[in-house]
């Protein structure tokens, strides 16, 4: 088995990781499709409000490559849907009515899954609306099926705070995982399934499909910073990648020919009422995975992780990419001449705070710390960078607009992990910078 | 401090647009800030962010120098009352040092501010907190009869031309406080050079009579003889060069408190060890060449032990305090290996091979400034030679 160490990145010692209790779940009486969260260039509707929907039907389709579906997660009545600014579709909340009346799909047999050509496949995934569990590097958008990827990276390893214990979802079904990785290698003629040298567990229990295990703090088990560290040449630049819970909802789809909509969700973070996981399904609320009211004024709501995800409101629902959501304090108490304190309790990647005397957690809060200030040239987020951009360069670079080097810097490696962003003493937005700068780069492609 | 904290809000109407101060809202805000801490939140992701701000990275230079700062006005004291034959005790010494070298530093922080304050003004941008630093760093480096308005004329020209006019903290090329110190130097070099000036004798009035006494520097340039002999008999023992309790510069004479210094700012991860070291082995290296090169007829100063090199006069407080200016130093690692080995070979090639200059680390350092952009470019051109291209 292949192993790869990356030196840099961050090991969070970060309070409010959720225990190993898993919770089920009772239905939610509405389940909603967050449509701003989604790569598509433009939603085109296919329901009206107060449509009756099936578990499994169309509700719409990218305007732009119409056989990209996003279906019903739900039996039901179309409710709403909300608008965002400009008129952009914010969500589409469905009334669950509990009889789960559904859409049938193809259904493969084992056999006839390994009998099954890669259209018949491509075609499944498509017609059965899980075709946006696949993503694209460098961008992650959602590819076209009729490309065929140099190969498909699939990490059985979540180290962003707070993401799902991958043991505690692999638990469930062992054998849906691997039909999932029969059903990629129809897709590509490679595919890479790594986990992260402390799994223990997805090492003992799935180490016969695991052919990569990745060492190294955070983001080490992302997939780009993955295939940084194997590429070989550029043409593995544009690889797939997806998600493990995603792959399993997509094994699901074709074995049982129906829409599945299990999925484990992690609910972490101090100001969390419970920290525990918890089954439920695609497009839960967020008030039903935590009691909105007993969680303290002044907190944050985040969906998929703190460094990446998004923040929601108590009234929102979870994205369909999204498995985390982490509720952190965001009040920060005025604390008289702080810059001259030791910092017995505050977190840092330096070693500017006594904090970083004691191996112990602290608590994380969605303060900014500072102010914005001029790039002083610590190097702080070189050191910290997992594909050796050097971000205060690159920085510099997309703000002189200069495309030829920024490229050549390296941004269509970026991992989007945030880690520069987060260790900046002079608090740049250096992350969402590069975000802008790709996407700006990706329209013009 | 509760009535700290609520005078401070009730003043906050008065700087907020509209509000009869509000072009002043760049002092208020830093001010409030500085006391009570920032509690904006991130707007995005990453939602959580290190603790580490600007201000404490500069609060903690401060720090590092303040013993320098200390022990300047002591020596200052103590030298000027041995130079009047008066008893030095400990107080008496630091009662007259004080007198010395606080004015001096009060000025620096009074036209180094006022600068900042005028641009920031102008240009309608936050006070950036690095004229703190520049405006301690300045006066240290300088003699302690230097008159007071050349230490305003000096600060101005660091600020302004070393940094100000290139857009402000980070976009500066020239260490600021060295720009300033250089300015002098080549301004005034009646005032900055020469023997007579390192001694604020108790009693004369401000820098009038100085006395004469050579420096380390100097008697190592001039000497015939073994270099480390002269020094000796010149009453620069080795342990007196490393504590620095002779007459120099204000500040930057003591070589066990840069040491100190420079130990306190890598264990915090503040300053570069790179540079550092990269400094003292292109003196070491250097000054052994030399050794090696120094055939009979050399002059004596090629034959010097090295790591004399390290304790005489500002080396130790440039490599230290100085070089290590993340702004003007070159960004990656590589590049600040060479950037110190270069100021320190530049250093000793200055002091020993040109007659001109006795010190050489203030040049030597705004030399490699000068070179950081360079030294950068070529290792970056090899790192991303390196990268299998993504476009």
């Amino acid at each position: 088995m292949q192993k790869i160490h990356s030196k840099r990145g961050i090991d969070f010692r970060i309070r409010g990781w959720p225990g190993e209790r898993l919770i089920e779940l009772d239905d939610p009486d509405r389940v909603a499709v967050p449509v701003d969260k989604l790569p598509v260039a433009k939603a085109g509707l296919l329901v009206k409000p107060g449509d009756r929907v099936r578990l499994g039907s169309v509700l719409f389709a990218d305007k732009k490559r119409p056989w990209l579906k996003f279906l019903s997660p739900g039996a039901g009545r179309v409710s709403q849907i909300n608008y965002g600014p400009r008129r952009v579709i914010k969500e589409l909340v469905i009334d669950l009515d509990g009889d789960e009346k559904y859409v049938d799909f193809e259904r493969f047999s084992l056999a006839g899954l390994r009998a099954a050509g890669r259209r018949e496949i491509v075609d499944a995934i498509v017609a059965g609306g899980l075709w946006w569990a696949l993503r694209r590097l460098p961008f992650r958008d959602v590819p076209d099926p009729d490309v065929v990827p140099p190969q498909i990276l699939v990490g059985l390893a979540a180290k962003e705070p707070f993401s799902p214990l991958v043991e505690l979802v692999l638990r469930d079904d062992p054998d849906l995982l691997r039909t999932g990785i029969e059903i990629l290698e129809k897709l590509a003629p490679k595919v890479i399934v790594y986990t992260h040298a402390d799994n223990h567990e997805v090492l003992r229990t799935a180490g016969d499909v695991v052919n990569l295990v990745v060492d190294g703090r955070y983001p080490a088990d992302d997939p780009a910073t993955v295939l940084y560290r194997t590429k070989q040449s550029a043409s593995e630049n544009r690889s797939w990648y997806i998600d493990y819970q995603d792959l399993l909802l997509v094994a699901g789809l074709l074995t049982t020919g129906r829409l599945p909509t299990r999925r484990i969700f992690a609910v972490g973070g101090t100001r969390a009422p419970s920290r525990v996981h918890f089954r439920s399904r695609l497009g839960v609320p967020v008030s039903h995975l935590v009691d909105i009211r007993a969680i303290e004024a002044g907190s944050r709501l985040i969906a998929g992780g703190i460094l990446r995800g998004y923040s929601l409101e108590p009234d929102g629902f979870m994205g369909i990419f999204e498995t985390g959501l982490a509720v952190l304090p965001a009040n920060r108490e005025a604390e008289f001449l702080a810059l001259f304190r030791p910092g017995f309790n505050r977190p840092t990647n330096s070693r500017a705070f006594a904090s970083r005397l004691r191996r112990r957690e602290l608590e994380y809060d969605c303060g900014r710390q500072g102010p914005e200030r001029a790039c002083i040239s610590c190097m702080y987020c070189a050191d910290v960078c997992p594909v050796d951009i050097l971000p205060q360069m690159l920085y510099k670079a997309i703000l002189a607009q200069e495309v030829e080097e920024y490229l050549a810097h390296g941004l269509l490696d970026c991992v989007r992990c945030g880690l520069c962003s987060y260790v900046c003493p002079s608090k740049i937005e250096l992350t969402e910078n590069f975000e802008k700068a790709k996407m700006e780069y990706a329209r013009q492609q | 401090m509760n009535w700290l904290r609520k005078f401070f809000d009730n003043q906050r109407r008065h700087f907020q647009p509209g509000g009869k101060w509000e072009r002043w809202e760049f002092l208020f805000e830093p001010t409030e800030k500085f006391l009570f801490g920032w509690q904006q939140l991130t707007s995005g992701p990453p939602h959580v962010r290190d603790s580490l701000n600007v201000q404490r990275y500069m609060v903690f230079v401060i720090l590092a120098l303040l013993p320098c700062l200390f022990f300047g006005i002591y020596n200052v004291g103590y030298q000027g009352l041995l130079a009047a034959g008066r008893p030095a005790g400990l107080w008496p010494s630091i009662l007259l040092g004080a007198g010395k070298v606080l004015p001096l530093v009060v000025i620096s922080y009074a036209f180094g501010l006022g600068w900042e304050v005028l641009f920031s003004y102008v240009r309608r941008h936050p006070i950036s907190e690095g004229v703190f630093v520049t405006a301690m760093l300045f006066p240290l480096t300088l003699p302690p009869t230097t008159p007071w308005w050349q230490v305003a004329l000096g600060i101005s020209f660091g600020v302004v031309i070393g940094k100000e006019i290139f857009g402000g903290t980070g976009r500066n090329f020239l260490n600021p406080a060295l720009t300033g110190r250089a300015f002098l130097y080549f301004a005034y070099p009646v005032q900055m050079s020469g023997n007579a000036i390192w001694t604020a004798v108790a009693g004369s009035g401000r820098a009038v009579d100085a006395v004469s006494a050579a420096t380390p520097l100097a008697v190592a340039a001039s000497g015939t003889g073994p270099v480390e002999k002269a020094l000796a008999d010149a009453g620069y023992g080795f342990a007196k060069l490393f504590t620095g309790l002779y007459p120099a510069s204000i500040g930057a004479s003591s070589t066990l408190l840069c040491v100190a210094g420079a130990v306190f700012l890598v264990a915090l991860g503040i300053a570069s060890w790179r540079i550092i070291a990269g400094g003292a082995a292109g003196i070491l290296a250097t000054g052994w060449l030399l050794n090696l090169l120094a055939g009979p007829s050399a002059p004596a100063f090629w034959k010097l032990n090295p790591v004399f090199h390290l304790v005489m006069g500002g080396a130790a407080f440039g490599l230290v305090f100085m070089a290590t200016d993340p702004v003007s130093a070159p960004d990656t690692h590589a590049a600040r290996w060479i950037y110190g080995l270069l100021i320190g070979a530049l250093t000793v090639m200055i002091r020993v091979l040109n007659p001109a200059f006795p010190e050489g680390i203030m040049l030597a350092i705004l030399f490699g400034n000068v070179f950081a952009p360079l030294l950068d470019y070529m290792v970056v051109a090899l790192r991303l030679k390196k990268r299998i291209p993504n476009v």
